[in-house]
């Protein structure tokens, strides 16, 4: 969806008012199917399980097995809605092949409209009902909840966003808005002055670049307000927005706040509850556009007659902010390319969110469990991060080198491809 | 079902594989994919099949590119809890299918390619793994054969 809106911005034009429903339509349906997999398949058997249960239990079948095969099939069902949804409008759910620059390839007929408002009426049940499950499970529980909002998780920084006009959260569309580690607005931007506020630090030993706020600048991996480390993600999301468009959502959002005591949560495990709350708000949004009289209107497409150049696509991805930018030649052939993914955004926070949660679980001489340090990858898991996406690889191939020293640092093999 | 991402050299061989069954194969009940999925996404696809054969690239310790295995889920059972940050694998989401008593695949076959290139970026698999897809084509339609009879 970042590329479409690059490529409506590469040849200047504006889709109609139905291609951007539509568009958001079938986003909703993709933030439906891929928070419900996050939280059953990644995050629940954490929570449901036990973060020191057996891993041979702490899967998805674990969480089936203790919430009910009935529930199980819920997920199953659910996720499947989200995706055929996404495969009518895209004509296939993984890779769709819809966006074009100024619009959609088809429109949807009646037929489709129906089949899809029933699905999304059943998508809000579900969502409503998998924040119960989070609250009776896990808020429920003292222990877990002080473990979320303990130190070992806990990590102030910056937090970004897209927001609409009333700074409400917005997956498909609106202004950048960054607030401070104390919750204040610091910077509301267009998509493309994204140049202007954050530049990339390099390390070189990783793939990865470090995205930091240009105006703050790169202080090293420390937390706070004078470092330029921010986070983009569900709760970052919630963080720099002031509520949610739809009312359960922003009945949830309000209690979110209320327990873990006000704006901004720095709280990295609180992703999850975020998560949820977003959920909501995808179902919710989901329905109103499933019902709005616009979306099945045949006017899917402006055909564009500018001559091609450069542009920029922003969307917020169920991980957090997604960036593109493409530059072309006059034949619309791209020259250059520019992606920041959300784990590349999060990758300085996520780097400093395990070390902090390694130092605060393992103490000298304490045998390190395989539940410790499951309750390590807690710290990573919550930013459901996708490396692959976030790495940059010119070569094409991985020229990847180990070293191997001894205990006194000298090398003892060094093996490269 | 052919797996596997076709600009990522022998990674898409097992979508080759199902390219060159389409020349080969038109049979009314016989239903041929490539596809790039993974994790729970299996479970949408494969629901409503009788049986299904699964053609796909492998990696192991001592394999010789282009060599072909054929087994059955259960060899995977030993990943089944191997998690990912991102998603399941594909034998977990048979198992959790299994006991969802989802409409699922009563056979299952895979047919796994042993690959040598899978991070460069190419339309082309390497000439060994290229050398390995006529005969991964006649086991299956050999495969398909001994399950009608």
């Amino acid at each position: 969806m970042a590329s479409c809106k690059a490529t409506d911005a590469v040849y200047h034009v504006d889709p109609p008012p139905a291609a951007k429903k539509l568009r958001e339509l079938f986003y909703c349906a993709h933030m439906n199917h891929s928070h419900i997999a996050h939280f059953y398949a990644l995050a629940a058997p954490d929570f449901v399980l036990g973060p020191m249960s057996d891993p041979a239990q702490r899967n998805i079948l674990g969480v089936v097995a203790k919430v009910g095969l009935q529930i199980g099939g819920e997920v199953i069902k659910h996720r499947a809605y989200a995706q055929s949804i996404q495969a009518v409008i895209g004509g296939k759910a993984t890779h769709p092949v819809c966006g074009l620059p100024g619009g959609m390839s088809k429109a949807i007929t009646e037929e489709e409209r129906k089949d899809f408002e029933e699905k999304a009426k059943s998508l809000v049940e579900f969502a409503k009902y998998s924040l119960k499950l989070f609250n009776d499970l896990v808020l429920g529980n003292k222990e877990y909840l002080s473990i979320i909002t303990g130190p070992v998780y806990t990590m102030k920084s910056y937090y970004m966003g897209l927001v609409d006009a009333n700074n409400k959260v917005n997956f498909y569309d609106g202004t950048l808005r960054l607030v401070d580690p104390d919750g204040k607005e610091v910077a509301k931007f267009k998509p493309s002055e994204y140049l202007d506020y954050i530049a990339e630090h390099v390390e070189p030993w990783t793939y990865l670049k470090f995205p930091f706020l240009k105006k703050v600048g790169w202080k090293g991996f420390v937390e706070g307000k004078d470092s330029g480390v921010y986070r983009v993600s569900p709760l970052a999301r919630l963080n720099a927005a002031d509520g949610m468009a739809t009312p359960l959502a922003q009945a949830e959002y309000e209690r979110m706040y209320k327990t873990l005591g006000g704006k901004p949560v720095h709280a990295t495990l609180a992703f999850h509850w975020a998560r949820l709350i977003e959920l909501v708000y995808a179902a919710e949004r989901l329905l109103e556009l499933c019902q709005d009289k616009e979306i099945t209107s045949p006017n899917v497409r402006t055909i564009p007659t500018a001559k091609p150049d450069e542009g920029v696509g922003v969307v917020e991805a169920p991980r957090g902010v997604l960036i593109h930018h493409y530059k072309t030649d006059d034949k619309g052939i791209v020259q250059k390319v520019n992606l920041i993914v959300a784990t590349a955004h999060n990758y300085p926070a996520m780097n400093m969110s395990i070390k902090k949660a390694a130092q605060g679980l393992i103490k000298k001489g304490q045998t390190v469990s395989e539940g410790l340090l499951n309750m390590v990858e807690m710290a990573f898991r919550a930013y459901d991060p996708c490396m692959a996406c976030a790495t940059h690889n010119l070569p094409g191939k991985m020229p990847l080198e180990v070293v191997i020293y001894d205990s006194r640092g000298d090398i003892i093999q060094r093996l490269s491809r | 079902m052919g797996l596997g991402n076709t600009i990522l050299s022998d990674d898409g061989v097992g979508c080759r594989v199902a390219m060159a069954l389409k020349d080969r194969l038109n049979s009314p009940d016989v239903d041929i994919m490539e596809a790039s999925i993974a994790g729970l996404d299996f479970l949408d696809v494969l629901t409503g099949y009788d049986r299904t054969i699964i053609i796909d690239a492998i990696q192991t310790e001592k394999g010789t590119p282009g060599q072909i295995y054929r087994f059955g889920p259960d060899i995977l059972a030993s990943t089944r809890h191997a998690g990912t940050p991102h998603d399941v694998n594909l034998a977990t989401a048979l198992e959790l299918g299994k006991r969802l008593n989802l409409n699922l695949p009563r056979r299952i076959i895979i047919f796994a390619i042993e690959v040598k290139d899978v991070t460069s970026f190419s339309e082309e698999c390497t000439p060994e793994v290229m050398k390995a897809i006529p005969a991964c084509v006649r086991m299956v339609l050999q495969e398909l054969k001994e399950d009608r009879t």
